[in-house]
């Protein structure tokens, strides 16, 4: 169980530490585009020419190559071996948007190139893209996520808290919101909003639209915590004692939610990405030549390009990785309340 | 007169409104006073009322419950006060020391912690001067080392400490109305003395009033000035300590005496447990006469009829009983 947990959080935190250093970790420029190099398909890492074994791995330079009248294919120039080498200059990015740099962890030397995860259309690094597309995609999953649980536990205190009339009104809004199809909803009020804004504008409002959809089913579950917490001894007698109702919902009621509200947002997150990923997937949210998982895999759209390019569902990958650690690291928390 | 009173209950009444059946009556038209640095104790047996009344005092009570009456503090008539100036009030001025410290203390917070809320709910004290005054009251309510209680958690307390703590909490503020719901009620004998010496210790130290309530007649015995006897949320006799040991008017106060001394007097062969025949009545359907008619030994045909009005047999003496009028 122990070893258990500590590889879950070795896990997460190396999944979000190489997408927030996405520049160091990427080969590439996300947005570099290589249009003699378009679909081309992951580069293989070889170990062993003719002669012998090597240690290091190393890659040949593709090209594409003329067959007759039929449509090129990819092969290897197998004439000269270029190894891949750690910590290359490269092309320079801002690591963390503020320290300029031009270290990339791995590369190898023009002409050749290497693309683990192969590239798109306009030959852009696949492997870099997923990177950079997952900062976004992440951060609007935990954006969303962190609006959504303030908004929840704000209206869930309040409405446990006060009961009556406040609680009624604020669980029949909520009620309301429960109902809405809010992917559907989603889909309505971003194509509402005009269809190209600047990335930035289009993160907050994506996040924002997804949170303030999003917060009634916590500030329900809140609701319930509060409602059999508000009557506790403590609580009255701290009420005894003549502290404000914000103080004693702060110091005494929310740690009780606390527990709550962390299973939630482990649960939210993943549900959150996946929003973003499905508003980009259908053009609705964050813009070319800007990267997220979801309009990465919008290409994918044609069927013809499904079928041939099938790297091109790295992004879907990495999407379902990231959604099964959150889903066990809710799982862990769940666990840990109910047995304490 | 009226002036001399800290506090001044006059026709308080509570009563709880259920979603169904009919409406309860906990508290039903009691009027008392208590005068500064005066100690009153209310006894009675369970649900007669005793706690709704400490509640009432501090206009806390839970949804669906309906107060009427009065109760004037220090010429403020709290009925008629908004919820602010009530906070205000509450733990500054009239305090409340719980029944059950073990769960009126909050259990992840740590002792000193929990009494500095006090101090910060009404005083604009800094942090430094919050944890030293925290450190002096933990000393007054009589620990030796207030170092290593500031830091404890409830749970490492003993049922005593808890009690202590929660002294301390009621007196951070220097309170002029100390009201102690069964301060003694979760405690042994021998602790018991110790918070009741605790309790007059303050008394003495700082001039406040302390309305104690409790089932236990001995509580109260040395420790009250005046002791008001309720039975099924009315005040049925009040006197001073001594008249009411000494000399029950009431039928209901004499049975309760006489359990009271033949508990001692017989301790060690006890065969029965003494006790008054019957049960209180329902709250929940009262009759019209005196409550305690259908038990009483001394019963009268008016007794049944009607409730028998105050009755002053002598100077600071009121009893509720026909016997001692018309």
């Amino acid at each position: 169980m122990r070893a258990k947990v500590t590889v879950l959080i070795v896990m997460l935190v190396g999944l979000h530490g190489v997408l927030l250093l996405a520049g160091f970790f990427a080969p590439y420029d996300p947005a570099a585009q290589n249009r003699e190099l378009s679909y081309a398909p992951p580069t293989r890492l070889h170990f062993k020419d003719a002669l012998e074994f090597h240690l290091r791995p190393f890659v040949y330079a593709s090209a594409v190559v003329m067959e007759g009248d039929q449509r090129g294919s990819y092969q290897e120039g197998r004439s000269r071996e270029y190894q891949v080498r750690l910590f290359v200059t490269g092309a320079s990015y801002k690591l963390l948007g503020v320290h300029e740099s031009t270290t990339h962890l791995f590369g190898v030397s023009e002409p050749a190139r290497i693309f683990l995860f192969g590239t798109d259309a306009y030959g852009r690094d696949e492997f870099s893209r997923v990177l950079f597309g997952g900062q976004i995609s992440v951060a609007a999953g935990i954006v969303a996520t962190v609006i959504t649980l303030f908004a929840g536990s704000v209206v869930g205190i309040i409405a446990g808290y006060y009961g009556g009339w406040v609680d009624e009104l604020l669980m029949g809004v909520n009620e309301l919101f429960l109902s809405l199809p809010w992917l559907y909803f989603l889909l309505g009020v971003r194509a509402f909003l005009p269809l190209h804004l600047s990335t930035l504008r289009t993160f907050f409002l994506l996040t924002g639209v997804i949170g303030l959809i999003g917060w009634a089913r916590p500030a329900r579950l809140v609701r319930g915590v509060v409602l059999s917490s508000r009557n506790r001894s403590y609580v009255l007698a701290g009420r005894g004692f003549g502290a404000t109702d914000f103080y004693l919902s702060r110091r005494h009621i929310l740690p009780e939610v606390f527990g709550l509200l962390l299973t939630q947002a482990a649960l939210l997150v993943p549900r959150y990405i996946a929003a973003e990923v499905t508003l980009s997937f259908f053009g609705l949210g964050v813009n070319e030549p800007v990267a997220s998982w979801g309009n990465m895999l919008s290409t994918l759209q044609q069927y013809s390009v499904l079928v041939s390019y099938g790297w091109l569902l790295a992004p879907a990958c990495a999407l379902v990785v990231t959604s099964v650690l959150y889903s066990s690291l809710a799982e862990l928390f769940h666990s840990r309340l109910k047995s304490s | 007169m009226a002036r001399d009173h800290l506090i001044r209950v006059s026709d308080l009444s509570v009563t709880y409104c259920a979603d169904e059946g009919m409406p309860i009556r906990a508290v039903d038209g009691i009027s008392l006073e208590i005068s500064p640095q005066e100690i009153v104790g209310i006894l009675g047996e369970s649900g007669c009322g005793k706690s709704t009344l400490a509640g009432a005092l501090l206009r806390l009570l839970p949804p669906g419950a309906k107060s009427e009456g009065g109760i004037l503090f220090r010429g403020l008539e709290l009925m008629n006060l908004p919820e602010a100036e009530l906070r205000a009030l509450r733990g500054r001025e009239i305090a409340l020391i719980p029944q059950d410290p073990a769960l009126s203390l909050n259990p992840v917070i740590t002792a000193g912690v929990l009494i500095g809320e006090v101090l910060r709910a009404h005083l604009p004290l800094s942090a430094a001067e919050r944890r030293q005054r925290v450190k002096e009251l933990l000393c007054e309510v009589g620990f030796d080392r207030p170092e290593e209680i500031y830091s404890a958690y409830p749970h490492q307390l003993s049922g005593g400490q808890r009690q202590r703590i929660a002294i301390a909490q009621a007196m951070a503020c220097r309170p002029g109305l100390l009201v102690a719901d069964e301060p003694t009620g979760k405690l042994d004998a021998t602790l018991q003395s110790e918070i009741i010496e605790l309790l007059s210790k303050i008394r003495q130290q700082h001039g406040t009033a302390i309305l104690i309530i409790s089932h236990d007649p001995a509580i109260l015995a040395g420790f009250s000035d005046r002791i008001a006897v309720m039975y099924a949320g009315r005040i049925v006799e009040v006197g001073s300590s001594a008249e009411i040991f000494g000399r029950p008017l009431h039928p209901y106060t004499q049975a309760l005496m006489r359990i009271a001394s033949s508990m001692i007097t017989s301790a060690g062969v006890i065969s029965r447990f003494p006790a008054i025949a019957g049960e209180s009545p329902d709250p929940g359907c009262i009759a019209e006469g005196c409550r305690f008619e259908p038990r009483c030994s001394e019963r009268m045909d008016v007794c049944s009829q009607r409730y028998p009005q105050t009755f002053l047999p002598e100077p600071s003496r009121l009893v509720n009983c026909f016997k001692y009028g018309e």
